[in-house]
């Protein structure tokens, strides 16, 4: 069945799986009409490096066919239904075997100015070590990305996605399989867009490997961002661990949902997760749902925990005996909260990057 | 054998046998004065009305609830498959075995006392109790109520009887809390209720020692529906205590509870289940109380049998400075499913909110928590924390944590946390270098781990808690 028949073919999802529970199908799809399958224009993608530096070889991006999906998750929609859609925006990026890299690449998508979708697919080799930051942006008010792939044995990845949109909804997932004893670091920069759903999921199919999931979201006005994020753990000694830090201001609504599956003969696994968010104003809501399945008993351990909480007064009055006013000290508390999951991301360059990219949304929220 | 729902240790041997690994599991030759045909309508819902000769209130409520009932559709989440297999048409929703309800042992129906005899409740009522109400089937058979708490003005009867007596309060409590839409088995609850408590304390009373309702289902195919409304009015407190056990057989039974509490302002409600139903049993509950100004109320919820538990004890926070506690603990042996947790909706300033959640699955058995915590808008200052752990002891068992956390009030200060392991290698070999059996060990560990709740409970149901762990932990090892 293709993606388009397999989309038809199903139900719209009750409120009562989380998964539904507080973004539903019908406010994320684009004309809101859950029977129709738009078509879309395809969104510009384009490599550079943050250097400046030319494009090294090893890497490259090419219009590609697609492929087959694994469908028999529970994104089977979502996946469909956006791989339906972009028939004419299927992407493929492939990193050899051994690439190594300082530099970070950067991999620019422009939304455009109507409704646009890409599926972009890794094929990221074996024992590689690169940084990889994909930027959205663009003024379309409904953007969907799909992201499918694999990261190959032994390679050590940062891949951090940042989300830059002016406005309009961003319909996000990613697919990934993680080869034995990779190390990869996926993080979440998003400030853009009003209304984000974004669904990411990594599986750790092979003996050794590990994956951290990092989160930096920053909410305001009325936006709605959710996020849920899946690991499942199907090999002996995998390790996982979630981190998502998220601020609410305005009117504003994040949510956080989180899996950590272990599959029966996982042995070893070791996963973990964490949900913090700060809420900033009176209006402003955070909901998380930290969830764990565990069928293996012979775990490192299983744990997660949420914390919600205001600005800490006693921060505040900190900074402000240093001279601080109380907007800068806010401001101060708010990134320091925000970059403590931003660190981790990725090195010095990538880092100092994100820093620059988030303070001017910083400022955006404070003007 | 047992008693409130607890077993102890030393007992009927004919019994043991006869049920083996359940030690509450033998039953009585079934002798009901009054029994319905298996299955349900609107001509069930209206004969067990007409029965009980209630109000027509009552037999609209029951109506209304039996078609909202019928239309509502199986929850659409949790264990499915398990809830697939309930088979509505092959239960008996009402069965009466006493003709009424007595102040005396002595005037209970023989075979009926003799079985609250062999779980220990006459014994437990003389030492350590303020009342008791025992339920066989649909009704109660037997209520007490120590004189001194009678004069004071506090009522304890059966629900229906609460319902004969005090129309009037009953009325203006009864859905309160748990409307009959609330959810599918909370309007089969409304629809078919039968027995139950009914609680009323006057202002400013304090009931010091507990009052225990004990729940037994004796016949094949079963339900049984008891509602349970506690009132406590201003300032006064008291603990209500209940277990439950019923036969083992191939079949299933159904029980399909809802209880209501009413915490009045700067009242305390401490509301304990020991739940050791059979493995043949779906216990699918509906447990919530309101909490007005400074009122507390706490759930102490020990799920240790039963088929499939779904049970979720909630507490609305509508007072401001009201306080709520959910402890629990939950065993998931072979072929048991316990999705039990908690949910608690801070609605006013200054409220507080505690949950801790313990569970182990042994033998292929699995543990769910599954909790939700609100804090509305309006809710200044709200503090709440939840912590929930779980063991898997073996290969082929399962835990599964599903907590939901929605704030909407920056002044909130809420924490969650959780952790799934197993048995710590250091722990089993600290205890067995210092003489004890592996399996001595391990029960040690596993009531060390459950301590947190039982310490919540009366000393006598503790100390047979334990004892009941350390009985289901025989044969961990090896």
């Amino acid at each position: 069945m293709d993606s388009a028949s397999q989309y038809l073919s199903m139900s719209e999802p009750d409120k009562s799986n989380h998964l539904w529970k507080y973004t539903p199908w019908r406010r994320i799809h684009p004309t809101g009409k859950i029977a129709e399958i738009p078509e879309l224009a395809s969104a510009t993608l384009s490599l550079s490096m943050m250097d400046g530096s030319e494009i090294p070889p090893g890497v490259s991006l090419v219009r590609g066919s697609g492929g087959d999906l694994d469908l028999s998750m529970d994104n089977a929609l979502t996946n469909s239904f956006l791989h339906a859609m972009s028939n004419s925006s299927n992407w493929l990026l492939v990193v050899e075997s051994g690439f190594r890299l300082e530099s970070p690449i950067i991999l620019d998508v422009q939304t455009g100015d109507v409704a646009s979708v890409a599926h972009i697919s890794l094929e990221i080799g074996e024992m590689a070590d690169f940084e990889l930051v994909t930027r959205v942006s663009g003024g379309s008010d409904w953007f969907g990305l799909l992201r499918t792939g694999n990261i190959g044995s032994g390679t050590i990845l940062n891949d951090v996605l940042i989300g830059l949109q002016e406005n309009g909804t961003f319909l996000r997932s990613d697919s990934i399989e993680i080869g034995r004893d990779a190390q990869v670091r996926a993080g979440t920069v998003s400030s853009g867009s009003e209304r984000t759903k974004s669904d990411l999921r990594y599986k750790l199919e092979e003996r050794g490997g590990g994956i951290k999931v990092l989160g930096s979201i920053l909410s305001a006005e009325s936006m709605h961002l959710d996020h849920h994020i899946e690991i499942h753990h199907e090999a002996p000694d995998t390790f996982s661990r979630l981190s998502w830090h998220s601020a609410c201001g305005g009117d504003s609504r994040t949510i956080g949902t989180g899996m950590l599956q272990v599959s029966k003969g996982a042995k070893g696994a070791d996963a973990g997760q964490i949900f913090h968010n700060l809420l900033l104003s009176d209006s402003a809501e955070a909901d998380s749902i930290p969830e764990l399945e565990v069928m293996e008993n012979d775990v490192v351990g299983c744990g997660h925990g949420t914390a919600n909480g205001p600005i800490d007064e006693e921060q505040m009055f900190y900074l402000k005996t240093r001279g601080f006013d109380e907007k800068e000290a806010k401001r101060a508390l708010i990134a320091a909260f925000l970059n403590s999951t931003l660190s981790e991301m990725g090195g010095e360059k990538l880092h100092e990057w994100l820093v620059g990219e988030l303070t001017l949304q910083l400022e955006a929220l404070h003007s | 054998m047992a008693e409130g729902g607890v077993i102890r240790v030393s007992g009927d041997s004919e019994a043991r046998e006869a049920v083996g690994e359940y030690k509450a599991g033998w039953h009585d030759p079934e002798n009901s004065t009054i029994r319905f045909d298996f299955g349900l309508s609107e001509e069930v819902v209206r004969q067990i009305s007409e029965l009980k000769e209630e109000p027509e209130w009552m037999t609209d409520i029951r109506v209304k609830a039996f078609k909202h009932f019928s239309e509502r559709p199986m929850p659409t989440w949790g264990n499915m498959s398990m809830l697939e297999e309930i088979d509505f048409e092959n239960i008996c929703y009402y069965l009466k075995s006493s003709d009424s309800t007595e102040r005396d042992w002595e005037d209970v129906p023989e075979d009926i006392r003799n079985t609250f005899e062999r779980l220990g409740i006459p014994e437990a009522e003389q030492k350590w109790l303020s009342g008791v109400t025992a339920q066989y089937e649909s009704e109660a058979v037997y209520h007490s109520i120590r004189e001194d708490l009678e004069k004071q003005g506090v009522i304890f009867l059966d629900m229906d009887s609460g319902l004969k007596e005090y129309p009037e309060i009953v009325k203006k409590w009864f859905c309160s809390v748990v409307p009959y839409s609330d959810n599918k088995f909370s309007a089969l609850n409304t629809a078919v209720w039968s027995g139950g408590s009914f609680i009323y304390v006057p202002e400013g009373v304090h009931v010091e020692m507990p009052v225990q309702a004990y729940f037994r289902i004796n016949a094949k195919n079963m339900g049984q529906f008891e509602r349970t409304l506690i009132i406590a009015d201003k300032g006064s407190s008291i603990h209500y205590v209940e277990g439950c056990t019923a036969p083992s057989y191939s079949t299933d039974s159904l029980h399909s509870a809802v209880v209501e509490l009413v915490a009045l302002p700067g009242s305390h409600i401490r509301y304990s289940t020991i739940q050791n139903w059979s493995s043949n049993v779906y216990n699918l509950v509906t447990k919530r109380g309101i909490a007005h100004e400074d009122a507390k109320i706490e759930w102490v919820d020990g799920n240790i049998g039963s088929k499939l538990t779904m049970k979720y004890p909630a507490v609305i926070l509508k007072g401001e400075g009201s306080h709520a506690e959910v402890i629990s603990v939950a065993y998931s042996g072979e072929g048991q499913h316990q999705d039990a947790g908690a949910k608690i909706h801070h609605l006013a300033s200054n409220t507080t909110s505690k949950i801790l959640s313990k569970s182990i699955s042994k033998n292929g058995g699995r543990g769910t928590y599954r909790g939700m915590v609100t804090v509305s808008p309006k809710a200044d200052n709200c503090k709440l924390n939840v912590v929930c752990d779980a063991l898997i002891l073996d290969e082929g068992s399962r835990s599964d944590t599903y907590p939901t956390m929605e704030v909407a009030n920056p002044s909130a200060r809420c924490e969650h946390e959780a952790s799934v392991s197993k048995v710590s290698d250091d722990q089993l070999f600290y205890l067995m270098s210092r003489g004890h059996s592996e399996e001595e060990s391990l029960a040690m560990i596993v009531n060390g781990f459950f301590e947190p709740f039982t310490r919540e409970l009366p000393m006598e149901y503790a100390v047979e808690l334990n004892q009941l762990m350390a009985l289901e932990m025989e044969g961990s090892i090896g």
